[in-house]
């Protein structure tokens, strides 16, 4: 028995999927890509996977992960190519790693999102909004409500907001955004309270969202960090501890 | 995959379900358009969750496309939210795989399954900027032909299309396609075509015919307007199922939608003869798949597919022959895959009830059992096999293996129907009850108990059935029946068991209005469209006052299509179609309905309706 941890991208048409009905596509293409997946007991068996966060409708995607649990395998990249022969063209997977034994679920390990945010053509605001949020963002204090179980709360986001980076030519913000089960910050939370401040209201769906990778909390001797679940890139960790 | 979609996202993120129209399903065939002499365009006049559950498209669809120089794709019903976008944006229905707009395809092929979706077709080439009335369109327009069980009674909609194909898709594409092409190449009109076409077998091209009527409405005559095109138009039929097409790839939707599973068809036709039914008659005579075949296309479609359930489609499963060999392996190997059984249309016996045990939860699902009246009168007269006896047998032996949720179908106003028919549909509910009670002891009931679902459908008689002559209920008699089946079962001593269902009276009237009705009927689905009427088969969009409306204004009698009672030797709007099955087959019928006598199955005993003319089938089978 193997846990492995697959990374995939979504992109084109395939955005708008909403998380149940991935969720449905990958339980068919892994029965057309006949991997030999674990299933649930009982009478209605079910296959054991199980998704980090869900992305919501309308979002584009480098950075989503699924893990799963097959009975056997030849090998991870076996795995990825018979699922990749089965995947429609918008739905890639683009790396697999085996978990260990105490690794946690990628829904309970997930830390912080990083996303690039641009507007959708018909829906581009009229105003320099880049200049406008670098001054927003440079607040101590970015006071936004929350709607919570039991109606609307007021949240700082300052500290859910871990880096971002602003570019003015192409119109577009990345943000490494708080995303835990602790804490969560939506891009749409952030930008339309900033169209609040400003005054204005942020029209529904005129936010583009690329989500470009989902990171996870790591300790490390005195070192705290958060990086990609997947990577073997030093550079894209960010360092929590000063 | 194709990353350029019809719709921008603002839009799509502002509707319902976007999926529902944005292509690019696992198994939908994308091709080069200029590598292709002819673009069909296939249409499911309804919503998206409905159309994708079609097997008939899923068919052609891949029939059409491992033809090389055809493209098929799709297109289904906008729902009433992006059919308002589509109009305020004036943004032109596309079809979902190229998103390009419909109107720039050569066919545009409407499945016309029920009546109620006739307004929907209007507003598929109404969105598409193709002209409503074949007599308008010209080569900028596809050509728009209707198939399915509908296009056995076109007249309603003849305006609307400019060909209607009788009987099954699988056989006279290829001829069509050839004389398109034809035509094309050589420049031929439109009409030309047209008339070529209509002198193949199961062509009808309605502009082609005239219609006379007597001073009392019905029928003078109905005459081709050319000596070379036949008088009456002969439905189209697989001779052989196991070398026809089959869609061993069928598209695969993102959304859940109603049939969502392999479909495998195992037969066409039934031996039954229940004579309010029109499929029963329509698709005779029964041919059976062979089993292996029937095997390897389970695999093969599961394989490609991923679904986790298979389910058997035909009119009458039970009445397969190979029925446990195929079972049983489809037992074996889906077990291993972890893939669900699904088994609609069983007789409810030993044999079923052990095969539902190994593939439901007995505690979740329910049995259900179609006697469709409420005594053994009433069920001599439609012919329908089921008895008391059958019900009350099955049911015991399924309270014994652990069931307790029963379905039981009827139907109200069947012709001779009196007061006790619908009185004895609370009997059997109850009859039911008390079975349980006395099969499963009260210590055995672990608080669980009998749960009872009894549902009536109101009868609207349909062309090509003994019932054709026959008169229908009016909304007022078929809710006063409703009215007295409720009260029948309140008054059970059970009755706390029994849940009661019933139909929409004004839709099943507009359902027989249609059913039987004649071209007079199209300008009154024009109008009732252009007041705002689609999604008729919805109850919420169902506007049944604006069609009465419409009938006023049109001075159309909608009654003269329902209530009327009907001459032995009336001239039938239909009769310009022969199924297969005389007229002469389904008066014996009718006559023998009235005297309360049942008739036997085709496996018993040839009845000589007509069908055994096609050379295949049951007809030629040794008799029990």
């Amino acid at each position: 028995m193997n846990r492995l941890r697959l990374k995939f991208s979504k992109h084109g048409p395939i955005k708008f999927l909403g998380h149940l009905d991935v969720m449905r596509y990958f339980q068919k293409a892994i029965r057309r890509a006949e991997i030999d997946i674990k299933y649930s007991e009982g009478f209605s068996p079910h296959q054991v996977i199980s998704f980090a966060q869900p992305l919501s409708v309308g979002a584009t995607s480098d950075g989503e992960y699924m893990d799963m649990t097959v009975n056997s395998m030849t090998s991870v990249s076996d795995v990825m190519d018979k699922l990749n022969a089965v995947m429609n063209e918008g739905i890639k997977i683009t790396a697999i790693r085996e978990l260990g034994e105490h690794d946690e679920k990628a829904m309970t390990a997930a830390y912080a999102a990083k996303y690039r945010i641009c507007f959708r053509e018909r829906l581009k605001p009229d105003f320099d909004w880049i200049n406008e949020f670098e001054k927003y963002l440079r607040q101590d204090k970015l006071p936004a409500m929350k709607k919570t179980k039991s109606g609307e709360k007021e949240i700082d986001m300052k500290p859910m907001i871990f880096e971002y980076s602003l570019d003015a030519e192409n119109e577009c913000a990345e943000l490494l955004l708080s995303m835990s089960s602790a804490a969560t910050l939506k891009p749409a939370l952030l930008f339309g309270a900033f169209f609040n401040s400003l005054g204005k209201e942020l029209s529904t769906n005129a936010l583009d969202v690329h989500r470009i990778d989902i990171y996870r909390y790591v300790e490390d001797g005195n070192n705290k960090y958060t990086e990609p679940f997947i990577t073997d890139d030093i550079n894209t960790r960010f360092m929590l501890n000063g | 995959m194709n990353f350029n979609l019809a719709l921008p996202d603002d839009i799509l993120l502002s509707i319902e379900k976007p999926e529902r129209y944005i292509g690019n399903e696992v198994n939908s065939v994308t091709k080069d358009k200029d590598s292709v002499d002819i673009r069909f365009a296939m249409c499911f006049p309804d919503v998206y969750e409905i159309g994708m559950s079609h097997l008939g498209i899923q068919i052609l669809y891949g029939m059409f496309n491992s033809y090389k120089d055809v493209w098929c794709e799709r297109v289904y019903s906008p729902w009433i939210d992006m059919d308002a976008v589509l109009r305020k944006e004036n943004i032109p229905l596309f079809a979902l795989e190229s998103q390009d707009p419909v109107k720039d395809f050569d066919f545009l092929g409407f499945t016309l399954q029920y009546e109620m979706c006739y307004t929907n077709i209007l507003q598929i080439l109404d969105l598409s900027k193709i002209a409503l009335l074949a007599k308008d369109r010209t080569w900028d327009d596809p050509i728009v032909i209707g198939g399915g069980p509908c296009t056995y009674n076109p007249e309603p909609i003849t305006d609307f299309f400019d060909i209607f194909y009788i009987g099954e898709g699988e056989t006279k594409y290829r001829e069509i396609f050839d004389l398109y092409k034809k035509a094309r190449e050589e420049g031929t009109s439109r009409t030309v075509f047209l008339h070529e076409c209509a002198k193949l077998q199961g062509i009808y091209v309605p502009a082609f015919y005239d219609v006379k009527y007597k001073e009392d409405g019905t029928i003078l005559s109905m005459l081709p307007i050319y000596d070379d095109i036949p008088k009456v138009i002969y439905k189209e039929m697989c001779l052989d199922l196991n070398e026809t097409f089959y869609p061993t790839k069928p598209v695969v939707p993102y959304i859940k939608v109603t049939q969502d599973r392999v479909v495998l068809e195992i037969m066409r036709g039934c031996i039954r003869g229940c004579r309010f039914c029109q499929a029963g008659q329509l698709y005779k005579p029964l041919r059976e798949k062979d089993v292996e075949h029937l095997k390897e296309l389970a695999i093969e479609a599961l394989k490609n597919t991923g679904y986790e359930e298979i389910s058997l489609s035909s009119l009458s499963s039970s009445d397969y022959t190979r029925l446990p060999e195929l079972i049983d392996f489809l037992i074996k190997s889906c077990n291993e895959k972890k893939v669900n059984i699904s088994l609609p249309s069983l007789r409810i016996d030993a044999f079923s009830l052990d095969v539902m045990s190994k593939v439901q939860d007995v505690k979740k699902s329910s049995l259900t059992f179609a006697p469709e009246a409420g005594t053994q009168r009433m069920r001599d007269v439609i012919n329908k096999g089921l008895t008391e006896e059958d019900i009350l047998r099955g049911s015991h032996e399924a309270f014994l293996g652990g069931w307790n949720k029963v379905k039981l179908y009827f139907m109200l106003g069947l012709p001779t129907e009196t007061d006790e028919d619908i009185l004895g549909i609370g009997d059997i509910a109850n009859k039911v009850a008390v079975e349980y009670f006395e099969t499963v002891p009260k210590e055995k009931r672990n608080g669980r108990t009998i749960d009872i679902v009894a549902s009536t459908s109101f009868f609207v008689p349909k062309p090509f059935t003994p019932f054709q002559w026959a008169p229908m209920n009016t909304k007022e008699e078929f809710l006063e029946k409703a009215d007295k089946t409720r009260k029948g079962i309140m008054s059970q001593l059970n009755q706390k068991h029994i849940k009661y269902n019933w139909h929409e009276a004004d839709a099943s009237m507009m359902e027989g209005v249609m059913a039987r009705g004649d071209r007079r009927l199209n300008e009154v689905i024009l109008k009732a469209y252009k007041k705002g009427c689609i999604f008729d088969a919805w109850g919420e969009y169902f506007h049944f006052d604006v069609w009465m409306e419409t009938f006023k204004e049109c001075g159309v009698d909608p009654f003269f299509y329902t209530t009327r009672v009907r001459k032995e030797d009336e001239i039938f709007p239909w009769d310009i179609i022969n199924p297969g099955v005389t007229k002469a087959f389904l008066l014996r019928e009718w006559k023998t309905a009235l005297s309360g006598q049942k008739s036997s199955n085709c496996r018993q005993q040839c009845l000589g309706c007509g069908a055994a003319s096609y050379g295949v089938g049951v007809c030629f089978k040794e008799r029990t």
